[in-house]
């Protein structure tokens, strides 16, 4: 009898084991299954999900209002749209396709999204782009999507580094604002020396992530970093590299006319230093201006004055944000559709304007540029725009690595003035043959 | 006699079946409570560990081989992670020994007979109530260059404002301070638990012999309170060593790396580079790290149970 009851007993632990097993490989099976995510509708129709970042309040309800027109025309795709923002998106992409819940339709951007290209998560789109946005978009925007000969998003909207300035400390300090179709860096320092005063700095500029920032003003320098591309891409910090930070470097530590507080800030929070009157210009993207003329108290004064330039021009990284297509999803073709549709130069615009971004197409550029027509802001937004190409570091497989894990802490550090030019170039070039292999 | 001898055989057969009975009875009341724990924290636990021998990375359908030591020989000449290491205990050993400071005169002061004792030690608690992410947003206010109060309060009686966490000298011990301020109401409340357990005849006793407050608490309070400090100071070093959120709330592990410790920098190995391998032994060596510092606990204990029973 006792033994019976043992014998039952055991059998339960059997079946209880059994659930467990049985759970673990259930979820295992759910983790390597892709999309679970498109599912398909009533009535056959089918929903794709759409990560979009575009989180600022104006850009948010253009996105929204094209996405409502294209699901009142298409009733068998409807899109979804899932709002994130930008900060952390690498992470929760990491973790969507690796957990294998990634939406069918990513935002986001070049030199970020091609990590993921590289790890093979995203479409190739090469076929799907419509011909006419193709050739609507320079050869130079597509060659910052195309990884391997594939074309793995749609380049969308760019952004450009932009110098605002309050004009009543300008003018209190005696110093013309610039009119050209350029302002040379020369002028920019000569401009923070005049009006930094006692308790104003001539400029205030965010660079807490620097890197990014430097990559792009380098340029101007013929400052690439990188040449090559995969893995075989070789890094050069040479005296054009440098030139930007150590422009920053001697702004801040021998004219004394960057807030060097700012430097450790991010470029949000220098806004409101701007705003207070603390600091008579700062450096920002380009959406700031949308920002700048939602937020800025009554009063202040303010214009963007034109684009920097450095020893080569004013030229700056095209750096474009991104829609990609997940490799797993099961409606690649529709994504596309609805991808083309959303690209299209009256929808493009709309975005680019509510964003103060500079759109990827011509057709956009021209909607905008009526759009715009009576915004002195976007004057200046629309004549950065001329001088983005795209840069080296698009081409590196393993950039995001060596930005976040050396590029950045070495950047800081050099404008914290904790190291020299030297160090920094020699910190840049190691820690990227140690990432490199 | 010889009934005897057979006898004996098969009692012990009866006894060992009976045993083996009552062990297999054991076994199924542990099971289902050690189901969960296999589930949840040995499978995830071994396969972490065993990925550190792998060459693993996130790609999509990422061929794993096994790679014997060769992560762990990589990490060896890795300087960076020895730096990160090195700030992970510099980090964790201050906090858990300046928590242990704060909070024993925290404890000292909420067991002395105050009035409205019930609301100051609800009051201490208030930290442990709020998430580390909370925290650290808070005093990331707290500390803004710009328009943070501290900043304020030091402009206002003329001293010039530090740049808290951005600044190269001042972000590991401003980091430091959150860490204490965050740590100390769990360590209070074990301590005040000791200090209550410890008898009032003692005092009293030491206090008609003529011991001052002083003595009292070094010759009575502070040998009554030792195993509580020895295991709160050990568990606060390793829940320190492994924290995540705050500093990565606070400064990313920012300025150029002062605050990198090494969660953080495993953590950027993981999801940044996506080399889930090399992470993982990353991991592996800090599992170690914080191994030793609990065996040395554990000896501890041993030392004192046993000094105490002979």
């Amino acid at each position: 009898m006792r033994k019976a009851n043992n014998m039952k007993r055991i059998r339960g632990i059997g079946a209880i084991a059994f659930a467990g097993i049985a759970i673990l490989t259930l979820g295992g099976c759910q983790q390597g299954s892709a999309t679970k995510d498109s599912n398909d509708g009533e009535g056959g129709a089918i929903t794709l999900q759409f990560q979009s970042l575009s989180d600022q309040p104006d850009a948010q309800a253009a996105v929204k209002a094209i996405v409502d027109e294209w699901n009142a025309e298409n009733s068998d795709v409807q899109v979804e749209i899932v709002q994130a923002g930008w900060d952390g998106t690498f992470d929760k992409l990491v973790t969507q396709f690796t957990g294998g819940t990634a939406p069918d339709i990513i935002h986001y951007e070049a030199s970020s999204i091609a990590s993921f290209a590289a790890d093979g998560y995203l479409a190739d789109l090469t076929d799907y782009i419509d011909s006419d946005l193709k050739s609507d978009i320079s050869d130079g925007i597509w060659d910052s999507v195309t990884q391997d000969g594939e074309i793995i998003a749609y380049p969308s909207t760019l952004q450009s580094y932009m110098v605002f300035a309050n004009a009543d400390l300008l003018e209190t300090a005696g110093v013309e604002i610039p009119t050209g179709e350029t302002m040379t860096w020369k002028q920019l320092q000569e401009m923070a020396a005049a009006t930094t005063t006692g308790e104003t700095y001539g400029l205030g500029w965010g660079l807490a992530s620097p890197t990014a920032t430097i990559m792009s003003l380098a340029l101007g320098f013929d400052g690439g970093f990188f040449s090559g591309d995969g893995t075989d891409a070789s890094i050069e910090v040479g005296e054009a590299e440098l030139a930007v930070p150590e422009l920053i470097h001697e702004m801040t530590y021998t004219d004394k006319s960057v807030d060097p507080t700012s430097l450790t800030q991010s470029g949000s929070d220098v806004l409101a230093s701007f705003y207070g009157g603390k600091a008579a210009m700062t450096v920002q993207g380009s959406f700031q201006a949308t920002n700048i003329a939602n937020d800025a108290p009554e009063g202040l004064n303010w214009v963007a004055l034109p684009p920097l330039e450095g020893s080569e021009g004013a030229i700056q990284a095209a750096n474009p944000q991104t829609y990609s297509v997940n490799i797993d999803s099961e409606h690649v073709k529709e994504s596309a559709e609805f991808l083309n549709f959303f690209m299209s130069g009256d929808n493009l615009a709309q975005i680019a304007y509510a964003d103060a971004l500079i759109p990827s197409s011509d057709s956009a550029r021209a909607e905008v540029e009526k759009l715009a027509a009576d915004n002195p802001a976007w004057t200046q937004v629309l004549k950065s725009g001329e001088g983005l190409v795209g840069p080296p570091f698009l081409k590196v497989e393993k950039y995001t690595e060596w930005k976040d894990t050396v590029a950045t802490p070495a950047f800081q550090q050099y404008l914290a003035d904790q190291i020299t030019a030297d160090q920094l170039a020699e910190q840049l070039t190691d820690g990227w043959s140690s990432i490199a292999g | 006699m010889r009934a005897s001898a057979t006898k004996t055989p098969r009692q012990t057969t009866r006894v060992g079946h009976r045993a083996r009975a009552q062990r297999r009875e054991a076994v199924a009341l542990v099971i289902p409570a050690l189901l969960p724990i296999l589930i949840f924290s040995v499978i995830p636990l071994v396969s972490g560990v065993a990925l550190g021998f792998t060459d693993a990375t996130l790609k999509r359908n990422a061929e794993i081989n096994f790679i014997g030591f060769g992560n762990f020989i990589e990490l060896l000449g890795d300087s960076r992670f020895w730096e990160s290491f090195g700030i992970g205990i510099i980090w964790a050993g201050s906090v858990a020994l300046l928590t242990l400071v704060c909070a024993m005169g925290l404890a000292l002061l909420l067991n002395s007979d105050l009035k409205l004792k019930g609301l100051t030690r609800v009051l201490a608690l208030i930290p442990w109530a709020m998430p580390p992410v909370v925290i650290a947003i808070v005093w990331r206010m707290i500390y803004n260059p710009n328009s943070g109060p501290l900043n304020g309060a030091l402009e206002a009686i003329g001293i010039p404002g530090v740049n808290w966490l951005g600044d190269f000298s001042t972000a590991l011990p401003a980091v430091i301070l959150v860490g204490v301020w965050s740590g100390i109401p769990q360590t209070t409340v074990l301590l005040l638990a000791g200090m209550q357990s410890i008898s009032a005849e003692q005092h009293e006793a030491a206090a008609v012999d003529g011991a001052g407050v002083f003595r009292r608490f070094w010759h009575i309070t502070l040998p009554g309170l030792r195993p509580i400090i020895v295991a709160v100071t050990a568990l606060d070093f390793i829940w320190q060593f492994n924290s995540f959120g705050l500093i990565y709330v606070l400064t990313e592990g920012g300025p150029g790396g002062r605050t990198m410790i090494p969660p953080l920098f495993t953590y950027l190995e993981a999801f940044r580079n996506r080399e889930i391998g090399y992470a993982s032994a990353m991991g592996d060596v800090l599992v170690i790290a914080i191994m030793l510092i609990l065996s040395l606990y554990l000896i501890n204990q041993f030392r004192q149970t046993k000094g105490s029973r002979s």
